[in-house]
């Protein structure tokens, strides 16, 4: 199989894949054609995206840009909310998460020996909390919530900085196990203590990189805090959804363009400042 | 060296540290904007700390125990026996299996359309004189078709990935009806924005030698895209495709929530009889499917990256 390569392998175990998901799920073209009904529904829905509606379709008067406006804002509200909290879950779990705490040149004999031993125990809770935070979706977690603390807006907000707080450790951990550690060396050559080598010397190498993923994972909060709408909370998933239901469609896409708005603006904002740090 | 000197010194060296007064002032106006978010009442943070939510949650925890075994002692054997009635008869496998079936469409499909359309949104090869510009001049209109087409192509992109999977497929599920497609087609469009992207971008930043010498030689577009530039992408695009991937599985979980297959329909349907003992059941084995794809995907991308 030489000619083939590793790499070929991984493309036929792709396409193997891939086969075999079409086959269970039963995607058939018959299910796509163009019928009368879908493909109705589909140009109504289209042919609204030229002509998004300003007042609302249903005749109450209502300013939908305004509206949409409002969407916007709690969007981001709830974005900043989450994201905020997120990075409180972020750096501590982080910091428990890296290895550079506990691991290299240990400070003194008994502190090595307690260390030995609580330093995996530490780390291991810390990537197991992480898994567990990750691998639920924010979704999920807003349904939980909803079941355990009853309707609060407050869900969105936990439901968000849960696993965006798993994934910013796992991340930050990683960073901070990779950022260079001659500084963190020198330091400790000079006889600096464990807790100021950490953040005088492996700290500041690793944040530009943290504060741009932090940023990077606010535009995802941003799109993650629009879907929580269909969960309660007032961002535009809530407009979107209302709207769609009784087949306001100019609406829709008005609602639609303000989430294409924000996350562009945010997707510009965080590219001029990706530019300007890390690449510097 | 003085302890003055000292000070002086390092004075001298904060005042030449790298300064960025737009990352600053992005801190300030965030930092800012967060503390305003966290007094506003739309958060609704009081209502947390009522007497019915503490009856609420504590209601809640008694319920996440297995309904058998609620107000009873621990036993092994009816708790297994409670797996078997929730799970039993294909419901667990058809939930897990569904879920991963959906996510590797998704990718599937997504990739392919990124891989076929990511060289309309390249500067070098969507041009006028794909690598050899200059050869012969163009003729303005044709110079400006090719921009039209590359930011035509990108702001496609765009779009696709600003709206959010979730969305797509609530409005593809009304619009194409129930089945699989409409999540698979949800999921593949966000992806194909994402993955679009990333791979114009691999494209655009391979050495141009081999592409401008096969250019040299007369080369076209499609002959050039065949042999020089999906190989030498292939590692990069296999990598981006795996790291999809792993979110396409996590989203997969909760588009069952709106009515299609997997493991979200389960939790919708125990939602609906309020069964939140089978709810954390079913989040729990989400959750598991999620960390074996991040396993398989952190294997399948080391593979790649060590095959050269």
């Amino acid at each position: 199989m030489r000619h083939v390569g590793r790499r070929g392998l991984v493309i036929l175990a792709i396409a193997g894949a891939g086969v075999w998901a079409a086959w269970y799920l039963g995607l058939g073209p018959a299910e796509l054609w163009p019928n009368k009904n879908r493909l109705g529904n589909f140009v109504e829905f289209f042919s609204a995206a030229f002509s998004p509606a300003v007042e609302s379709q249903g005749g109450s008067g209502q300013n939908i840009a305004l509206q949409a406006l409002r969407g916007t804002w709690l969007t981001v509200l709830f974005a900043l909310a989450g994201m905020s909290l997120a990075l409180v879950v972020g750096v501590v779990l982080g910091f428990f998460a890296s290895s550079a705490w506990w691991t290299g040149d240990p400070a003194s004999r008994s502190w090595r020996r307690l260390r030995r031993v609580i330093g995996p125990l530490i780390f291991g809770t810390a990537r197991l909390v992480i898994a567990l935070l990750r691998s639920v979706h924010e979704i999920i977690w807003a349904t939980l919530f909803l079941a355990a603390f009853g309707l609060s807006n407050a869900n969105a907000v936990f439901a968000l900085a849960l696993p965006y707080g798993g994934t910013l450790a796992k991340i930050f951990s990683e960073m901070i196990d990779e950022a260079p550690r001659s500084a963190g060396h020198a330091l400790r050559g000079a006889g600096a203590g464990g807790a100021q080598v950490f953040f005088l010397g492996l700290l500041p190498g690793a944040l530009p990189d943290m504060a741009s993923y932090a940023f990077y994972r606010f535009e995802c909060a941003l799109r993650a805090s629009a879907v929580l709408g269909f969960f309660g909370v007032e961002t535009l998933g809530h407009f979107i959804k209302q709207s769609f239901k009784v087949h306001y469609y100019g609406e829709v896409w008005t609602y639609l363009y303000a989430l294409f708005a924000l996350v562009i603006v945010a997707d510009l904002w965080s590219g001029a400042l990706r530019h300007r740090t890390v690449a510097a | 060296m003085t302890p003055v000197d000292r000070d002086e010194a390092i004075r001298a060296l904060r005042s030449r540290r790298p300064r960025n007064r737009f990352a600053r002032w992005t801190g300030i106006v965030l930092l800012a904007l967060t503390a305003f978010a966290w007094t506003r009442p739309e958060l609704e943070l009081g209502k947390l700390f009522r007497q019915r939510t503490k009856a609420n949650v504590t209601r809640f925890l008694g319920e996440v125990r297995p309904y058998p075994l609620q107000e009873q002692p621990w036993d092994g054997g009816v708790f297994g026996g409670w797996l078997e009635t929730t799970l039993g008869d294909g419901v667990g496998r058809r939930a897990v299996l569904g879920t991963l079936a959906l996510s590797v469409a998704a990718i599937c499909l997504a990739g392919l359309i990124a891989l076929l359309t990511c060289l309309f949104a390249t500067r070098n090869v969507a041009h006028p004189e794909p690598f050899l510009p200059g050869a012969s001049p163009p003729t303005r209109w044709r110079t400006y078709a090719w921009r039209v087409v590359v930011w035509a192509t990108r702001l496609v992109y765009i779009f696709a990935r600003a709206i959010p999977e979730w969305i797509w497929a609530f409005l593809l599920l009304t619009l194409l009806g129930l089945g699989a497609w409409p999540a698979v087609i949800a999921l593949a469009i966000h992806n194909t924005g994402i993955l679009g992207r990333l791979y114009a971008e691999v494209i655009e930043n391979l050495p141009a030698r081999t592409p401008r010498a096969l250019r040299a030689l007369g080369a076209s577009r499609t002959q050039i895209a065949t042999v020089a530039l999906y190989p030498a992408a292939q590692g990069r695009f296999l990598l981006y495709f795996f790291y999809r991937w792993e979110t396409c599985v996590r989203e997969a979980t909760v588009l069952g929530l709106l009515g299609a297959a997997g493991l979200g329909k389960e939790i919708l349907q125990a939602g609906a009889g309020d069964r939140h003992d089978e709810i954390v059941l079913f989040v729990l084995l989400g959750s598991a499917l999620i960390i074996a794809g991040d396993v398989v995907s952190a294997v399948a991308r080391s593979v790649v990256r060590r095959a050269r």
